[in-house]
């Protein structure tokens, strides 16, 4: 059987696989590339000799770094998922051009969340297992898990029908995929808000800001493949999609800052103990402040509603730093979860009373998170090579 | 067994996956590389193999000597467990008895005898056979005691408490001869054993289980865990049944349960007694009739105390506690009486005038009529022994204790500080030449450790014998590697008490390395010396020499105990069979070693009261009161405050020169110059100057000074000693917690992390003794933490030679 | 079939850790900071040296409070984390797959991780080491030098423990989670 038939592909040789052109941008690629990626084995290989000893994680702090990075890769598959589908599953039509080039992102993404999360999790295959032995239905975790791998199947169908011109089916999957991501992707933010014992992250604001941040992650995605994809050479289709996705992120950035600054008020008024002195403390936080609000907010919001969404390459360059904020906001919901010590005595003599729990990532923590940005690229590369990921105009 | 059983565990856990699994492959390397120090002392799971055997025995982590179950599992200890059945310890066992299994697990443990190769001190040691160790004494002993002409003294030897302590004096001091021996006393409780023998008949007892009103002074029973006493005081303190009174200088976790806690200058307590003392005799509250009729020389104290002015605002001055918090305990005191009690306490090796608190105290005590009674210090009964009699010869040249003069009473276990200090400051009337230990570190038990390094110095021969290669190891010449308490039998003992028992140290599993029990090295010693000894004492020693011409040379040795291994021939076992059944029978002593303890009617009268508790006795067959006396009937009987039973006056004699509770002490006075009463001398007080501390020390409740200071677990619990010092003077001086500061006085300096908190006064400092070993065979010890005695100045006091531990003033700065 | 729980007479802790130490022996527990089942909690003095606040000081011996609705429990993925026939909240190790969910949902910091195992542990009751042999103690209680301890059947009102929850006042920690812990506190 030819596989050329069942998955149209372009064929490569050794040395057209590794040719590209060489312009500053890409060999700077290139060797951010493979610099991101040795980082990242090189931190596995330390993970596989000391476990989780080789991070900063502890009794009290018990998810650190690579929860955050795990959270990172898959908000930004659903992000890109959401925003494809309202292409082709919904029909707006300034969308309808984006359909492969961000299922193929979505996947990278989330296998790269999935790469991330195997060193993160103690015993990845046990947990193939015994989630299909002994569900855990009342688990948010394995929702999320088990979701997010029915998600992985179809919108990998999804982008065999794309590729396959197959338009019929690529619907199909694609709100299947959709539907599967979203309620994923809310577990997702159910396995914080469900946790009862830790007041600041509990109740109904994270499975709905994980949808909308995922949106506004999507967006910034969006800009980085298409500025990526066009150099900056936009052409007609492109630039008048990429206003219209510069508009809609304006209004998602808008509801975004609504959210953030109705939850943090909800949370500082009546200065509830683990939600209130955590809120003081995290919305003064430098990660907060820096990462999320203006880098992963202003930056990018001002410029849209400055330019009206007109000014799509300084939107390009202001999705890197959307992108730095969105880490901030996935690394601070990890860690903010965990600030309130759940006993808060001193158990030794020669102790202070424990105040908020504190975390530093390790080096192999960063070496695994950051150079999984690497892996996404490599990916992303061999895809592009493999696939013809542009829209046709139909 | 135990490698396997984690390993076991672990295969449990991964085995399924490792093929498949990435980072189930990661997990057994973590298994196999990623251990800290700690983490290489693994403790065991209980399995319940089929050849589970539970033993009874006592625990030896700290003096206390309380009753545990051994579970042992083909032939592996994996759990000691509280044994109901001892009255004393209550069906308990603290952290330390818990961490027992690491005293015998140790890696570090002194494993066969060792004779020292390199320099002294420098811990270069060969392992010798003990035939070699022993050979080694002997010659060295030889040349000694023929160069002393068989002055015996000139072997001076030291001894911590324990079991088997006295098989070691014995043979150290009936066998070989030597009046020079020390032991914990005099840096421990010399003072308060003085005081309330010579005061009450006995040290007694303080019935805390019924006593209404305590007070505690310096004594810290939740942390220096006493049994019974800790476990009766806590269940019924905090408006529970007692009144607690803690009189601290630290808020320690005893004050923690108290109803009043009264920081106190430290070095002052005898003034706030005799305050107390004052108050109770001009407001008249103390119970009359007990004092007329027992209490010699009352009316003189009464006169004393009044002369003096020792007023609670005199007081005030002197201790820092309020006259009006001195008014209201002497009133609460009294009104509780005779179920009151000031609590003797036990270290109290405190300052210059220990002994005359302590006089004061019981005396105080005695007022409200709480001696030899329910609530009160009883005085209980000891069941009796079969006795293992040791014959000793008399050495005509054996002299007397090279430092009896330097304190008032040196008695027979002397004083440690004079006796040192005597040896090295050349005042000693004859060399001591060699030195033997015994379960004792002076090193870094006794204040001054350079002075003690430099006695050892001056040794011709040094033999240690110990289980940890301890800081006084490191500076012996021989090692003779004890084993450890769970690997060995010692001397059957008895507890005296309102509910007395006798209880067995059995051996629990065979000795792991090659140690041997005290009673067997003091065999092999005995074989080895007691021939060429024999020789010397025949050269010097004319009664011997004029004994052998009567009886012949084979019958006075033999019978005037020249064989010095004749007392320590049987093997325990067999000693204690012959000390059990010579007074109870076979079937006791087969109770005892089935149960671990036995008493007559212990099968009527152990009962399990509830989940936690345990009668050992019946109310009525208690021995709260013992001494005999006669009920007094000549006056009309008018107090109405307490029911008459309660108070009915024996006249009782009580175990004193006077068979009277002593209020004054005239004979000591007249001979050896010590006051007769309880008197304050302004002199002997060492105030703390301005900018200065007063450095206190004392004990931990997961730490037993420098014996545990190897233990995994005990370590896991309380890595280090930290310096207390008040907060705010920290703050002052820019000192936060875990700061490394460097704390001076006159006799050296040593830098320790500091623990700031508001627990302490402003001009003292605290540290748990203990820490701060030297020795580097000590892979867990060494140097963690600070040794208290290398900044401990050596003063002591004049009465007893007692150390006057707490009147070190210190200086301190960040370092 | 029993439903298990504990009763502690906190008033009698004196902090000496004889639990901590019997629960590490008796469950062979690696050593090291962070890898305690049971502990005890003190909770500082209050005011200034002289004018200290004893009522403020106290000790808190605690572990898994064996949760009736434990939320460890509902977040397993794998149900590694199990009630075992008597009520008391258990780890299957072959089962976890250290996702440490259940650390993270837990509210009184009772789980840790094993490094042997490299899954989740916790405070099981001593059900694989003493009470499956018979044994009615738990390991901590048998060793309280002041009897803090008191564990028994909640379903049995004739043990102990329901006894002890009849006749005296008790509260239970963050009991406003809904948790329903079954070691009580007794004051």
């Amino acid at each position: 059987m030819n596989l050329s038939k069942v998955l149209p592909y372009r064929k490569q040789t050794v040395k057209s696989f590794f040719s590209f052109e060489f312009t500053a941008l890409n060999i700077f690629m290139f060797w951010l590339t493979i610099g991101l990626v040795t980082a990242m084995f090189w931190g596995i290989g330390a993970y596989l000799v000391e476990g989780h000893h080789a991070y900063g994680v502890t009794r009290q702090h018990a998810w650190g770094l690579l929860i955050a990075m795990y959270v990172f890769f898959v908000v930004s598959s659903t992000g890109l998922c959401i925003m494809s589908s309202l292409g082709h599953v919904f029909n707006i039509k300034a969308f309808q051009i984006i359909g492969k080039r961000a299922i193929i992102g979505a996947i990278i993404t989330i296998l790269t969340g999935f790469a991330v999360i195997a060193f993160e999790i103690g015993h990845p295959v046990r947990m193939v297992i015994y989630n299909v032995l002994t569900p855990g239905l009342t688990s948010a975790i394995w929702w999320m898990g088990t979701l997010y791998g029915l998600y992985l199947f179809f919108i990998i169908l999804e982008f065999f029908f794309l590729n396959n011109e197959n338009h019929k089916y690529s619907k199909i999957f694609g709100l299947a995929g959709l539907v599967v991501g979203l309620a994923a992707h809310s577990n997702l933010g159910a396995v914080f808000g469900f946790l009862v014992a830790r007041p600041i992250a509990n109740g109904v604001f994270f499975p709905l800001y994980f949808i909308l941040s995922a949106m506004v992650t999507g967006s910034y995605l969006l800009f980085l493949i298409y500025g990526w994809r066009y150099k900056m050479n936009f052409p007609p289709e492109v630039q008048k999609f990429m206003v219209t996705l510069a508009q809609v992120l304006g209004l998602l950035l808008a509801i975004l800052i609504f959210f953030e600054i109705w939850r943090a008020l909800t949370a500082i008024y009546g200065d509830m103990p683990e939600r209130g002195d955590i809120a003081r403390h995290m919305i003064s936080s430098k990660n907060f402040l820096i990462g999320e609000v203006l880098l992963g907010m202003l930056i990018p919001f001002v410029i849209i509603v400055l330019s009206r969404g007109r000014a799509i390459k300084l939107m390009v360059y202001a999705s890197i730093t959307g992108m730095v904020g969105i880490f901030w906001m996935r690394y601070d919901l990890v860690h903010d979860t965990q600030l309130a010590p759940m006993l808060p005595l001193k158990i030794r003599e020669y102790m202070a009373a424990p105040g908020l729990v504190e975390y530093t990532p390790t080096s192999v923590e960063w070496m695994i998170a950051i150079g999984a940005i690497g892996l996404a690229f490599m990916m992303y590369y061999a895809a592009d090579k493999f696939f013809d990921l542009d829209h046709r105009i139909h | 067994m135990k490698t396997e059983i984690s390993r076991r565990r672990f295969l449990q856990g991964t085995a399924a996956l490792t093929v498949v699994s990435v980072s189930a492959a990661a997990a057994m390397l973590i298994e196999k590389k990623h251990k800290s120090k700690m983490d290489a002392y693994g403790l065991t799971k209980t399995q319940w193999s089929d050849r589970l055997q539970e033993i009874p025995t006592l625990c030896e982590m700290c003096v206390n000597k309380c009753a545990a179950i051994a579970r042992v599992e083909e032939g592996v200890l994996t759990k000691l467990d509280p044994n109901p059945l001892f009255p004393k310890s209550r069906n308990m066992l603290c952290a330390r008895g818990n961490a027992g299994i690491q005293a015998l697990d140790d890696p570090d443990r002194l494993k066969y005898p060792l004779i020292r190769v390199g320099e002294r001190g420098e811990g270069k040691f060969q392992r010798v056979t003990w035939d070699e160790a022993y050979e080694h004494i002997k010659e060295k002993m030889v040349k000694i005691l023929d160069e002393e002409k068989d002055n015996r003294s000139t072997v001076g030897f030291c001894a911590g408490e324990g079991m088997a302590e006295h098989t070691y004096a014995s043979f150290m001091k009936e066998k070989i001869g030597s009046a020079n021996f020390v032991n914990h006393s005099s840096i421990c409780l010399a003072t308060t054993i003085a005081g309330y023998t010579l005061t009450l008949g006995g040290y007694g007892q303080a019935d805390l289980e019924n006593a209404e009103y305590v007070i505690m002074a310096g004594a810290n029973r939740a942390e220096a865990i006493v049994t019974p006493d800790t476990m009766d005081i806590f269940k019924r303190s905090r408006g529970r049944g007692a009144k607690l009174i803690v009189i601290d200088p630290r808020f320690t976790n005893t004050a923690a349960h108290a109803d009043t806690w009264l920081p106190i200058e430290v070095g002052t307590d005898l003034a706030f007694v005799l305050a107390l003392t004052y108050v109770a005799i001009t407001e008249e509250r103390y119970n009359k009739r007990f004092a007329k009729e027992n209490m010699s020389d009352f009316e003189a104290y009464k006169k004393h105390i009044i002369d003096h002015h020792y007023t609670p605002e005199w007081a005030e001055k002197i201790t820092g506690i309020k006259a009006a918090e001195i008014y209201t305990i002497a009133r609460d005191f009294m009104a509780h009486a005779p179920r009151s009690i000031y609590y003797q306490g036990r270290r109290t090796a405190w300052s210059q005038q220990d002994y005359q608190l302590r006089r004061a105290q019981a005396i105080f005590s005695a007022m409200g009529g709480g001696i030899d009674k329910k609530g009160g210090i009883v005085f209980g009964k000891k069941l009796p022994l079969g006795e293992h009699a040791i014959v000793g010869p008399s050495y005509d040249n054996a002299k007397e204790r090279i430092e009896k003069d330097k304190a008032a009473v040196v008695g027979a276990s002397g004083s440690w500080i004079a006796w040192r200090n005597t040896i090295i400051d050349g005042t000693a009337p004859y060399p001591i030449r060699a030195f033997f230990a015994y379960k004792q570190n002076p090193m870094l038990s006794v204040p001054n450790t350079n002075k003690t390094r430099a006695m050892l110095e001056k040794m011709d021969l040094i033999v240690v014998i110990d289980t940890m290669p301890s800081d006084t190891v490191m500076m012996a010449d021989v090692v003779l590697p004890e084993s450890v308490y769970l690997e060995r039998e010692d001397p059957v003992k008895t507890f005296g008490g309102s509910e007395p028992s006798i209880a067995l140290r059995k051996k629990v599993v065979e000795a792991k390395h090659d140690t041997k029990p005290v009673i067997e090295i003091m065999r092999g010693l005995g074989e080895k010396l007691s021939k060429p000894l024999f020789e010397i004492s025949k050269k010097y020693d004319e009664t011997l020499q004029e004994e052998i011409a009567d009886r012949g040379e084979k019958v006075v040795y033999k019978e005037d105990g020249y064989d010095l291994a004749d007392g320590y021939r049987h093997s325990q076992e067999t000693i204690n069979h012959h000390m059990v059944t010579s007074v109870y029978g076979e079937e006791a002593w087969k109770t005892l070693r089935e149960k671990g303890v036995f008493y007559p009617d212990m099968e009527k009268y152990f009962k399990q009261k509830s989940v936690n508790e345990y009668q050992y006795y019946p109310e009525h067959k208690r021995h709260y009161s013992v001494i005999e006396g006669d009920l007094v009937n000549d006056e009309p009987y008018h107090d109405t405050c307490v029911d008459t039973e309660e108070i009915a006056v024996l006249k009782k004699d009580f175990r004193t020169a006077t068979k009277k509770i002593a209020c004054a002490l005239y004979n000591l006075e007249k001979k050896k110059g010590i006051d007769a009463m309880p008197t304050w001398r302004e002199a002997l007080y060492k105030p703390t100057p301005k900018g200065k501390f007063k450095f206190i020390t004392g004990r931990h409740a997961q730490f037993t000074q420098s014996g545990t200071s190897n233990n995994a677990l005990l370590l896991d619990l309380l890595p280090d000693n930290h310096l207390w010092i008040n907060k705010h003077i920290a703050e002052e001086r820019g000192i936060g917690l875990g700061d490394e500061v460097e704390v001076k006085s006159s006799i050296g300096a040593i830098r320790i992390k500091a623990y700031p908190t508001e627990k302490i006064a402003e001009n003292v400092l605290f540290f748990a003794h203990g820490f701060g070993a030297d020795s580097s065979e000590l892979t867990l010890a060494h140097h963690r933490g600070a040794n208290d005695n290398l900044i401990i100045e050596d003063n002591y006091e004049k009465s007893f030679g007692s150390a006057a531990m707490h009147e070190t003033i210190v200086e301190i700065r960040r370092a | 079939m029993a439903r298990y729980g504990m009763a502690l007479d906190y008033k009698n802790c004196i902090n000496c850790k004889a639990c901590e130490s019997a629960c590490k022996e008796e469950n062979g527990i690696l050593l090291g900071a962070d890898k305690h089942r049971i502990w005890v909690g003190v909770r500082e003095i209050e005011g200034v040296f002289p004018n200290l606040s004893i009522g403020s000081s106290s000790f808190q011996p605690s572990q898994c409070q064996q949760c009736d609705n434990a939320p460890c429990q509902e977040v397993c993925p794998t149900n590694a984390t199990y009630y075992d026939e008597n009520g008391v909240v258990r780890v299957n190790p072959d089962q976890c797959i250290l996702c440490t969910y259940c650390m993270q949902a837990c509210p009184y910091d009772a789980r840790y991780i094993d490094d042997r195992t490299v899954t989740v542990d916790k405070c099981n009751f001593c059900s694989d080491t003493r009470l499956s042999e018979g044994k009615t103690t738990t390991a901590c209680q048998a060793t309280c030098p002041t009897k803090v301890r008191t564990f028994g059947d909640l379903d049995d009102p004739e043990s102990a423990i329901s006894k002890l929850l009849r006749d005296r006042e008790h509260y239970t920690l963050k009991t406003h989670l809904g948790t329903k812990p079954k070691l009580f506190y007794l004051t």
